[in-house]
């Protein structure tokens, strides 16, 4: 349902992405992997239109065109992006951060159903509706700000490295809840560094160096494959 | 004693209340407004003018005056601000460039009045009816003032704590960058926020007008003072400018009735100061509520 194609972005002389492409599949849960600095994160931000990107963009969502969208609109159409740092309000509280996460109009309608959700996914938030989510821990602001994205009632979401910061512990309970996110049947888009993990859950992933992506396949293939598993899995099965 | 705590109390009203439209065009629009107070002179002229001329009750006229000046801003900011928006690579950027522009800015709103009302200090007789307030007389016109005031802080308050668009506009003053990732349109919120602050600053206009003197070129006091409020209560913050605004109120009453009135100045910047060697990000830190 995601179609990226003809992805360039600059950062003045540096060139950060060179005609990315990629696609992800309605309930399909497809893992980003790539060293620090490969331009994981600018095309996420160039799919979400955080970015400017060079000639060539072409970004279809369910045959949609979100090429020329601005960030605010492409969210209207139903792409959420949980960027890294997570971008929650911090001085606003947790139901004001889920109250803003439904502002899109396809949002609105279904707000309390959908909010219901979220704090069945994650309980925790449930018990600090009223806290400054400044003064949270880094999971439970993570918690945020997936239900944040949530609440917009995507078709497809984007995570930019969820596990950054967290313990083994909450990592585990992180994925799982992005796990049965994807069992509702929305598509997920994934940067992780955490390369064990998330391909331990992912249908399928792409692998970037230096901005170009230099490979791609189904999560077993990405696993058994031995490039993948000396630069990711630190040489162990 | 009671008198000036009195007189610093509705003194302190007006400066929460001048000091929350600042908030919102500085906090939320980031523009730092020095043409701000002129906004002020400009809507207490207004006022003397439909009284004294037409003879319209200045609470009637703020039905007319208040949603000019919203307008009025925000078609200053659609039209010249936007570009100054559009251009800055920071936030630093259009603070300065706001600062230059709105400077010039100030000297024309103020050119203009002086051509129209020269440079005499102007007043108007409304609702100078004495009334005892705990003991002590007091001009009705400086508690309907109050009141008023108090009404409107409230609604501003509830208007944005309460209400999805208040919550928006609490975002972009905390985090402009991640606000488009909630389907927030930063660029139209910033020009409502920007009128906002002009609609607000004219009612304090209007009210101000009801009880104190004023002339074309006081415009610049009230623009320092809502700045010293701002920063001193947390840029971006309603209920600091609530307490900042009460404090400077009080403060210059005070020191008005006991010590000397020309050292309400000096006061002023004492009192800032000494706020910000405490608690640098003013009285209760930036943006929340
Ligand atoms: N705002 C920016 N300004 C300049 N260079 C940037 C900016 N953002 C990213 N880069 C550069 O672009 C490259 C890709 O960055 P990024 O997409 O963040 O990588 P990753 O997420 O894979 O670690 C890096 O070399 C980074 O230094
Ligand atoms: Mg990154």
């Amino acid at each position: 349902m995601l179609e990226v194609s003809g992805i360039n972005v600059s950062f003045g002389q540096h060139r950060a992405l060179s005609d990315a492409a990629l696609s992800v599949s309605r309930g399909e849960l497809v893992v980003i992997l790539g060293a620090n600095g490969a331009g994981k994160s600018s095309l996420l931000k160039a799919i979400a239109g955080l970015v400017k990107c060079g000639p060539g963009k072409r970004v279809t969502l369910d045959g949609r065109d979100l090429s020329a969208l601005p960030a605010h609109l492409i969210v209207e159409d139903g792409l959420a992006l949980v960027p890294e740092g997570r971008g929650v309000f911090g001085e606003l509280t947790v139901a004001e951060n889920l109250l803003m996460g439904a502002n899109p109009k396809r949002a609105r309608a279904i707000e309390a159903e959908q909010r219901d959700k979220v704090l069945t996914l994650f309980p925790r938030l449930g018990e600090r509706l009223k806290q400054m989510v400044r003064t949270m821990s880094g999971g439970e602001q993570q918690m945020v700000a997936i239900g944040r994205a949530l609440m917009s009632n995507p078709e497809l979401l984007l995570l930019d490295e969820p596990s950054l910061g967290l313990s083994p512990l909450l990592v585990k309970e992180l994925f799982a809840a992005i796990g049965s996110i994807r069992e509702t049947g929305m598509g997920v888009l994934m940067v992780e560094q955490n390369a064990r993990e998330s391909l331990r859950i992912a249908d399928r992933g792409y692998v970037i160096a230096n901005g170009r992506v230099t490979g791609s396949g189904s999560a077993a293939e990405l696993q058994s494959d031995d490039s993948v598993r000396r630069a990711y899995l630190g040489g162990v099965t | 004693m009671t008198n000036a705590v009195l007189t610093g109390l509705v003194l302190g009203g007006m400066y929460a209340l001048i000091a929350m439209g600042l908030t919102l065009q500085y906090g939320v629009a980031r523009i730092m407004n020095l043409a701000y107070g002129e906004f002020l002179i400009g809507s207490a002229f207004a006022s003397y003018f439909l009284f004294t001329g037409w003879a319209v009750n200045p609470l009637v006229g703020l039905i007319v005056i208040v949603p000019v000046s919203f307008v009025v801003s925000f078609l200053l900011y659609k039209i010249f601000l936007t570009p100054l928006v559009r251009r800055a690579r920071t936030r630093d950027a259009l603070e300065v460039d706001s600062i230059l522009a709105t400077f010039g800015l100030m000297f024309i709103v103020q050119g203009i009045l002086l051509t129209m009302f020269g440079g005499a200090y102007f007043s108007y007789s409304f609702l100078a009816i004495p009334v005892t307030v705990v003991g002590e007389v007091l001009a009705m016109n400086r508690l309907v003032a109050f009141a008023l005031a108090v009404v409107l802080g409230t609604v501003l308050y509830l208007l944005l704590t309460r209400t999805r668009i208040g919550t928006s506009i609490r975002a972009v003053a905390v985090d402009p960058a991640s606000a488009p990732l909630v389907a927030i349109n930063v660029p139209q919120l910033s020009a409502l926020a920007f009128a906002a602050g002009g609609a607000l600053v004219a009612s304090a206009g209007v009210l101000i007008s009801m009880f104190l003197t004023f002339s074309a070129t006081s415009g610049v006091v009230f623009t320092m003072k809502a700045l010293i409020v701002v920063v001193m209560g947390g840029i971006g913050n309603l209920m600091g400018c609530l307490v900042a605004g009460m404090l400077l109120g009080l403060s210059e009453a005070l020191v008005a009735t006991y010590i000397d009135p020309g050292l309400t100045i000096a006061v002023n910047f004492a009192l800032f100061l000494g706020v910000l060697l405490v608690r640098p990000a003013g009285i209760f830190g930036r943006g929340g509520r």
